[in-house]
């Protein structure tokens, strides 16, 4: 019967108005959570783009251009940088050929180098050499393949490649040591966009240089940083300081990763405001309601109509609204997940189902949540109308 | 239940010396009471005094051996239930509901009469034809007559009417009076009429001026 009267007093286009500010909060908020937790792998060192948190520093130019192992301690020692990892290069010369089918081989002098795996942006379970591996693989960098496909391929004629052909073009390498000269089978295992240089596994060049050129020491003249920020301020200033040298190519990425980064931010923070707003409308919304039926509300409480009794109508209009508009919102939300997928596809992100996850979990606790909120709410304004000597009645004597 | 008043004294007017206000006396179960007095001398607002929407006033009211000063918000949700039923002066049905849903709004609480005995109220005051049309098209005088049936819905020690039959011919008032005289017999209650006036033929035990 309660109802009855109650949802006869309540105006439709006013609830309207309330799940209608009420999903636009929610799902703005649960928009921008998505947002987040889907571009979090772009700015996460495992991408390339804009995650490359690794600086590679070099001394000046000269004859003794290499790192001390104090030097080595000593970087390792800064705060601002996580790891540190040292190019180590052959001590022997390499000759590389190239035999393709009905062209005449090719074959040039080159080098190899080493640095530690967990620098490498190329993940391969083929990345690995032992003594009697029939095939060294070789990392090569990227612009080298443009290079060749571009300049080279095009004005001799050859072929033109790609990452996948590149893997079966058999390699011949010779490397020619202080003592003795051995020949291995190689192949390019792929090319990194991270990495300048022409790189091997370390366990390779570890046992070249110790079969080929016993006596020579290898030096370590490139080193790898793993760095928090590559822009800090405070890094460049300690580099500066040691007058090492380094790209400034990877200090700007750092730069556009860090403006991306205050963009998102500042998309959640109005984000988080929108949804605020729209909170507080609600809940103007729920004081206006309550404050419409007023009289109602006393007069029920008056014929013997408990507060609960009372609220509990309100609350059940008001989680019956909740409810809708979370689902809206996550219907939304999941929407404009797939709009902006095809986008973040272009930043290197791998499409996942977590952040879906996420957001249920983050509507069911929404939920709870803002009804919790809600129902103290309404109680306490029901509280506040039915105090003695506030009720319409006691106007009467 | 027995009603003891002890010296109460409105907190927001002052009233002009009378029967009710300042004196120490007592309101005996089974017995009728009429409160007389004209407009404005506060007879609603000692009716809300009772009924626990007013507390600004000196001296206590006393129910049985408690005052009611400490009764807690469910205690007097309970007592609206069970024990102390009102006609307020300005009815305070919902416009909106039917004449018998107004009445079921209150019945539907304690279940205190059938569908069958509520029409047969209704007929008694000669409203029964009305029963399923809105408050808000009814007359004063009809609204009246369902707010009285609706305040007899209810189990209680306590029955304030509030200028009950000011709108209501004679021989309605008879038919109501005879109908609430029956069911506060039935309830063995106190019975408390304020009237501008007119003693409406009942047999009180007491009539105290205001």
């Amino acid at each position: 019967m309660i109802d009855i009267l109650l949802k006869k007093q309540v105006d439709k286009s006013q609830l309207l108005f309330f799940a209608l500010s009420s999903s636009l909060g929610l799902a703005i908020l649960l928009i921008v959570i998505q947002l987040f937790i889907d571009t979090r792998p772009v700015f996460s060192s495992e991408n390339d783009l804009l995650g490359n948190q690794n600086l590679i520093i070099y001394k000046d130019l000269g004859r003794d251009n290499a790192f001390t192992t104090d030097e080595i301690e000593e970087l390792k020692q800064q705060p601002f940088i996580n790891k540190t990892g040292g190019f180590t290069h052959g001590t022997y010369r390499v000759l590389a050929s190239v035999t393709l089918p009905n062209y005449t081989g090719i074959s040039t002098e080159m080098f190899l180098e080493a640095v530690g795996d967990e620098f490498i942006d190329i993940k391969s379970d083929d990345w690995k050499w032992q003594p009697g591996d029939r095939e060294v693989p070789i990392i090569i960098p990227k612009n080298y393949i443009n290079l060749y496909n571009f300049g080279y391929a095009a004005s001799t004629g050859m072929p033109q490649i790609n990452e996948k052909i590149i893997r079966q073009i058999p390699i011949d390498l010779k490397l020619t040591g202080s003592s003795k000269t051995e020949l291995y089978p190689a192949y390019i295992l792929d090319a990194s966009e991270k990495i300048n240089s022409i790189l091997v596994p370390e366990s390779f060049l570890s046992y070249t240089n110790k079969t080929l050129s016993p006596l020579k020491e290898s030096k370590i003249s490139r080193i790898i940083l793993d760095v928090i920020n590559p822009s800090d301020p405070k890094l460049l200033q300690f580099l500066a300081s040691k007058k090492y040298n380094y790209l400034s190519n990877d200090v700007q990425n750092s730069k556009l990763s860090y403006v991306l980064k205050l963009i998102l931010s500042i998309v959640l923070g109005i984000g988080l405001l929108i949804t605020f707003l729209s909170i507080y409308l609600v809940i103007t919304n729920i004081n206006l309601l309550i404050l419409k039926n007023k009289q109602t509300i006393t007069q029920l409480h008056f014929l013997g109509y408990s507060k609960a009794q009372i609220a509990k109508v309100y609350h059940t209009i008001a989680y019956k609204i909740l409810a809708i508009s979370i689902v809206v919102a996550l219907v939304l939300s999941v929407i404009s997940k797939i709009i902006i997928s095809p986008y973040l596809a272009l930043l290197h992100v791998e499409k996942t189902m977590t952040s879906i996850i996420y957001l249920v979990v983050i509507s069911i606790v929404l939920f709870i949540l803002l009804a919790l909120y809600y129902r103290n709410h309404t109680n306490s304004k029901i509280q506040q109308m039915l105090r003695p000597n506030t009720s319409l009645l006691t106007t009467e004597n | 239940m027995q009603i003891t008043i002890q010296n109460i004294t409105p907190n927001f007017f002052t009233p002009a010396s009378s029967e009710v206000w300042s004196k120490n006396f007592e309101l005996l179960p089974n017995s009728k009471y009429l409160i007389k007095a004209v407009s404005g001398s506060g007879k609603s607002s000692f009716f809300n005094f009772l009924y626990g929407l007013n507390n600004r006033y000196s001296g206590s009211i006393i129910f049985e051996k408690t005052t009611i000063a400490s009764f807690s918000e469910n205690d007097w949700t309970s007592l609206r239930r069970e024990k102390i039923s009102i006609v307020f002066q300005g009815l305070r049905l919902f416009p909106e509901l039917t004449a018998l849903e107004n009445i079921q709004l209150k019945n539907t609480l304690t279940n205190h009469k059938s569908e069958t005995e509520i029409l047969a109220m209704l007929a008694q005051l000669d409203v029964d034809q009305l029963a399923h049309k809105k408050a808000e098209t009814l007359s004063y005088g009809q609204q009246q007559r369902v707010a009285i049936v609706r305040a007899l819905c209810q189990p209680f020690k306590i029955l304030l009417l509030d200028e009950p039959f000011s709108h209501i011919d004679q021989t309605q008032i008879t038919n109501a009076v005879n109908l609430v005289s029956q069911e506060v017999e039935q309830n063995k209650a106190t019975l408390i009429i304020a009237s501008l006036g007119d003693t409406y033929n009942i047999n009180y035990t007491k009539i105290l001026l205001l």
